[in-house]
């Protein structure tokens, strides 16, 4: 975990000057090995995309296209990052991006316009993660329950609102934030969107109290409560914090796709899990980093990228994914192991 | 004739792991029927050990030979097949089995290859309980049912149920009161006397001189001594090969002025769970070392999480200056000046995946954050601070907590309460788990910050301990204080005598 | 774009500033959506809507989560509201086998007089409609077809080869004067029987055109998320190619978002189902679908309609037999701009 240790020091407890040479000699020791060992595997891909596509891959449209499509499950695996280093999990996530995009694309919403949209996305989101987080801090309900029993609950109320049927956005404003014309730089909005989540997520989780609470009570609950840290609050705010993820991520696919439906999010649950999971983040809580999850889920995206490019078939899609999964974390252990 | 080749014999066992050299060139050798312990501080080597001789580690270099025969132990189950069991000291019982289910676990008795006979399971499990002298255990209850110590009796009819030559025990009296450490004696003594080698690992060295025959020391990876003589080879010189020192247990002095004088900081009155104790009075003065001596099961954890707030009692009340405390609230207790170092350290306190730096700061985060922004410079100098005056080893935070010593760990949950600026600290057991030669080093840390004018509430089953460093204390027997006196009124045979018979009177 | 911004603007004050209560009620009312309740639309005359012998039919479906399942049950309903001697028991949807099997027992314990059923999962149900038979209930069995004739009295469905065998050829027509014409597919759940049916007829009517080659294909997953997603890398992939069919409408909403996201016009799209918005782009004639292969939902109405004759002892008006036939596959027409609004009324949401 990189940005976990401390800065190294001298022996005589000193940071040595910012910019020397030993300090970033340092830093390329401390660099995490799995972390390392994403960005291979990352350059590996971009390798064999580069090679076997490489007028389509290498290609600066082809890059704002990976990075628009990683960004709505990424913004949900920040969240989801979290839940798992404090030792939880949510199933609900996919299930809330699909009630939070439906109930943000009624008839009755858009008459409220981009305003309406983005704040009853994020709402209904937080209100998910609120009902999550009670049941688990203060119902004592197992995390695998509350959110699975939360995954019923919003696909239900989703497929309600919409009586499966597609909700087309109408508001200009929201479908021009999806296109060409509202790329700042050649940075795609969502991407920005997405850029901001993870680095607010990583000064969360590295820098402030907030964060060591989670690692506390994901690493040792009994621990952090003989410390004297509120665990249950603690559980509250960190669903709360993932249902907050999921708004976001909602209004992010309302402006991709230009509508909201019923199936949103399909799955999310796993593909978040997983990224987080060959990003480094202990399952069982207590260790977990945001960098390995966002680079877990540009791996899962470039993947498919690099698929889809060769026409591959989605059969094929998934075994390779699967197998990617397994030898992810089969690289980590072993350098993990040797250090 | 030359004597009979030894049933186990071990040569130049070496084992590396990532950064560590854990064995380094051991020999062992073990004769059928013997008592063979092994001694060594935490760190020594003796886990490793017998994990390359139950199978589940591979040396890298070394020779194993095995009733005259070199042999290779792949696996568990390839060393459960030549007849050697491990009974570790964290047991590895399956809970939602039963005891008949889990002692037979493997090696089902079947019909047919694969119907279990549930029914002979159990008379087969009942009679091994019988043997080992527990027939009251129902072969038929879920082991999760079960106490510490008969859980490590069920482990042994695991064990017993193969046919095995040779046992190794881990520690096995750790969690065990003396009558049932006599229990155990009793049964290793059955099963030498019919032929079965034991090899018993432990802390304390009056056990080892009562049933042990011969004793190899480790230190730092290598025997440093094979096969003394268990009964005679003098105490000194056997702590001396462990530690390289000449010290047991060295208690710091008590300061010259009464401790006894003064407003009492801490103050329990009629405090009770049911079940678990009885209304308790007692008070701690700033400067004072009050100790709780009692049995395993006299509810002196319990005690303390109840003041500390961890567990809620069904009357009685805490107070802190005067001032009472909410009941059942740990966040209350600690904001009043309490801190707890607890029994289980690893499972309780630590947080063994972070550093020494955030395992200090854990509880005082808010003193180096500005609206839950953390300085980590500030974080870093003050955990420095503490642990350099507590002389933690090594001299360095940022280490992580899992790699120090049980001692150092220990000192880590101290310098986190040293530097919330607690004011009331709650030890439970602060030397289990530590080495021999580390607990003096320990007592004079928790008597210098006595001195200081901490309140320390002292809870221990090590008899000498309590004595050596508390000013008072309280006698335990089930729940109830039977007996309070200044330390210095009591031996080890008075207080042994009152929580054993309960009579302050004798 | 600007003036929606203002527009939000000007709102913010009543979104943000009246705080939780106002929160609330917004979302509660957010969730209504008034619009919907148009009656689906199968206006073309009932067979014979004389009054007859009373009939109580059964209708068991899967859970509607998707554009087409609800036009489903929406024709089912509305058709059988137009005949006063029809009476109507229908279930609620679920995709869960063992659920749906629950559903159909009870409505033969009810002893209705004709059951009509679209299985979650046709080879599963089997069982339970050899069953329906055996009392004596006659059963309609709709679009997912069992695993034996026994099962059921009339199968009527679509024709999802045929769909791609129209889809092709429509293409193959409009770019037979091209040489080396290029086509791609954005194909449905590829876990499903009827995906693959409608690639083979696809796949079949091209080989008609030897100037045209299909040089990419991906699968979405029947949703407008996928849809995009799949699109997008198939633009990326594909710089340029003449045509495009995509087998499903509501999927189709995601590939045109990727289309227009994309900046991309330089070719002709061909949809399927019939939703109501591909119908109004194809009449609109402004972008890239210029037309859409039926798979109706109204063979639901149809379906009712049979039921009725079944439980009537009637044939079907405008055939000879005296009975209603034992298998029907409806055919999948294309719908361009010629004939939309001939079309319009059927057009699902």
């Amino acid at each position: 975990m990189t940005q976990h240790a401390s800065p190294p020091r001298d022996s005589t407890g000193k940071v040595p000057s910012a910019g020397a040479p030993p300090a970033w000699r340092g830093l390329m020791a401390r660099a995490d090995v799995r972390t390392l060992s994403l960005l291979g595997v990352l350059a590996a891909l971009i390798l064999i995309g580069g090679i076997t596509k490489p007028d389509q891959f290498l290609d600066s449209r082809n890059l704002q296209l990976v990075l628009t499509q990683a960004s709505v499950i990424g913004v949900v695996t920040v969240g989801m990052t979290f839940v798992i280093i404090s030792g939880g999990i949510d199933l609900s996530v996919g299930a809330i991006v699909a009630l939070a995009s439906v109930w943000a694309t009624t008839v009755a919403t858009q008459e409220y316009g981009f305003g309406g949209i983005l704040f009853t996305a994020v709402i209904v989101g937080v209100g998910c993660g609120l009902v999550n987080g009670v049941l688990i801090a203060y119902g004592a309900m197992v995390p695998f329950i509350a959110t699975l029993a939360m995954l019923a609950s919003a696909r239900g109320l989703a497929l309600q609102i919409t009586d499966g049927k597609t909700q087309i956005v109408t508001i200009p404003s929201v479908l021009d934030l999806g296109e060409r014309d509202a790329y700042v730089l050649g940075i795609p909005p969502l991407v920005m969107v997405f850029a901001v989540v993870t680095i607010i997520g990583w000064l969360i989780l590295n820098r402030t109290t907030f964060g060591r609470r989670t690692v506390a009570v994901g690493g040792n609950a009994e621990a952090a409560r003989l410390a004297g840290i509120d665990v249950r609050r603690q559980r509250l705010y960190l669903y709360l914090l993932s249902g907050l993820c999921c708004g976001i991520a909602a209004f992010l696919l309302i402006v991709l796709s230009g509508s909201g439906q019923n199936t949103n999010g399909n799955l999310y649950e796993l593909d978040a899990i997983a990224a987080a999971i060959i990003g480094g983040t202990l399952l069982s809580g207590g260790r977990g980093t945001i960098v390995g999850s966002v680079l877990g889920v540009l791996i899962f995206t470039t993947i498919t990228n690099i698929f889809a490019l060769n026409n591959l078939q989605s059969d094929v899609q998934q075994i390779a994914k699967g197998a990617i999964i397994v030898a992810a974390v089969l690289v980590q252990r072993r350098t993990a192991s040797t250090t | 004739m030359a004597p009979e080749p030894p049933l186990l014999s071990m040569t130049g066992i070496t084992k590396s792991f990532p950064g560590v050299r854990a064995l380094d060139g051991v020999d062992l050798d073990v004769q059928a029927g013997e008592v063979h312990c092994l001694l060594g501080q935490n760190g020594a080597g003796k886990s490793t050990l017998i994990k390359v001789l139950a199978g589940a580690h591979q040396p890298d270099t070394g020779t194993i030979h095995w009733r005259g025969g070199e042999v290779t132990l792949r696996s568990p189950i390839a060393a459960m097949r030549l007849g050697i069991a491990t009974i570790y000291q964290e047991l590895d019982l399956v809970e939602h089995l039963s005891v008949a289910e889990n002692v037979h676990l493997g090696h089902e008795p079947t019909a047919a290859g694969f119907v279990i006979r549930g029914k002979a399971a159990r008379a087969s499990t009942g009679l091994l309980l019988k043997r080992l002298g527990h027939p009251e255990i129902d072969p038929a209850r879920l082991v999760g049912e079960l106490s510490a110590a008969q859980q490590q009796i069920v482990s042994m009819a695991r064990a017993l149920s193969h046919d095995v030559r040779l046992i190794v025990m881990d520690e096995p009296s750790a969690a065990l009161d003396p009558d049932e450490v006599d229990n155990l004696f009793r049964i290793v003594g059955d099963l030498t006397a019919a032929g079965v080698a034991v090899v018993y690992i432990s802390h304390r060295l009056e056990e080892i001189r009562r049933i042990g025959d011969r004793v190899t020391v480790l230190k730092d990876g290598r025997a440093v001594a094979g096969g003394l003589p268990a009964k005679t080879t003098p105490t000194r010189e056997v702590v001396a090969m462990m530690t390289g020192r000449n010290v047991e247990y060295v208690f710091p002095e008590r300061p010259a002025k009464d401790a006894t004088a003064g407003q009492p900081l801490l103050e329990v009155r009629g405090l009770a769970r049911e079940g678990e104790f009885e209304p308790l009075d007692l008070s701690v003065r700033p400067g004072e070392i009050v100790g709780l001596a009692g049995l395993v099961g006299s509810g002196r954890s319990e005690i303390l999480e109840t003041v500390y707030g961890a567990r809620k009692p069904t009357s009685g009340q805490v107070l802190v200056d005067g001032r009472p405390l909410k009941p059942g609230s740990v966040r209350a207790a600690v904001r009043a000046g309490l801190g707890l170092a607890p029994e289980e350290r690893k499972a309780q306190a630590l947080l063994m995946l972070e550093s020494v730096t955030r395992n200090v700061s854990v509880s005082s985060m808010s003193r180096f954050s500005r609206g839950g922004w953390i300085d980590r410079a500030a974080e870093l100098r003050a955990a420095r601070a503490a642990t350099r005056e507590l002389s933690l080893r090594p001299d360095n935070p940022s280490v992580p907590v899992r790699t120090l010593s049980g001692g150092n760990q220990q000192k880590a949950v101290l310098a986190r309460w040293l530097l919330r600026g607690c004011r009331v600290l709650l030890l439970d057991e602060p030397t289990r788990g530590v080495d021999v030669g580390a607990r003096a080093e320990l007592y004079a840390v928790v008597r210098r910050l006595a001195d200081e004018g901490l309140a320390v509430l002292l809870v221990s089953s090590e008899v000498p301990e309590v004595l050596g460093l508390a000013d008072r204390v309280l006698v335990l027997r089930e729940g109830r204080v039977v007996h309070t006196a200044p330390a210095r009124e009591l031996d080890e045979h008075r207080v042994l005598d009152l929580v054993m018979e309960g009579s302050p009177a004798s | 774009m600007p003036e929606t911004m203002g527009r939000f603007t000007s709102r913010r004050g009543l979104l943000f500033g009246t705080a939780a209560v106002g929160a609330g009620a917004l979302l509660t009312g957010c969730t209504s959506n008034e619009s919907k309740d148009e009656p689906a639309a199968n206006d073309q005359p009932a067979a014979d809507d004389k009054p007859g012998k009373q009939v109580t039919i059964g209708f068991a479906g899967p859970q509607a989560d998707h554009g087409w399942l609800n036009a489903i049950n929406d024709n089912a309903k509305s058709r059988a509201k137009k005949y006063s001697d029809v009476t109507l028991e229908i279930t609620e949807g679920s995709n869960d086998t063992a659920a749906q099997i629950g559903q159909i027992e009870t409505l033969i314990n009810k002893k209705v007089d004709v059951l009509v059923v679209l299985p979650a999962d046709g080879k599963a149900l089997t069982q339970v409609g050899l069953k329906a038979m055996r009392a004596n209930i006659p059963v309609i069995n709709l679009d997912r077809i069992f695993n034996t004739p026994q099962a059921y009295r009339c199968w009527i469905g679509g024709d999802n080869y045929g769909m791609g065998l129209n889809a092709g050829h429509y293409i193959g027509e409009k770019l037979k004067d091209k040489p080396d014409a290029t086509v791609i597919e954005l194909a449905g759940l590829d876990n499903l029987e009827l995906t693959k049916q409608r690639t083979q007829g696809f796949d079949d009517a091209l080989k008609n055109y030897p100037n045209i080659k299909k040089v990419a294909r991906q699968a979405a997953e029947f949703t407008v998320e996928s849809g995009q997603a799949k699109m997008a890398q198939l633009l990326q992939a594909q710089p340029k190619f003449d045509a495009l069919w995509n087998h499903d409408d509501d999927q189709g909403v995601g590939a045109l978002r990727a289309i227009e996201q994309a900046g991309r016009d330089d070719f002709l799209m061909v949809g399927g189902a019939g939703a109501l918005s591909a119908f109004q782009a194809i009449k609109q004639d402004d972008g890239v679908l210029k037309a859409t292969v039926l798979y109706p939902p109204t063979m639901a109405a149809s379906a009712i309609d049979l039921a009725r004759a079944l439980g009537q002892g009637n044939g079907v008006s405008g055939m000879a037999e005296f009975e209603i036939p034992a298998s029907i596959t409806l055919y999948s027409a294309v719908v361009d701009k010629t004939n939309v609004d001939q079309y319009m009324s059927t057009g699902f949401k």
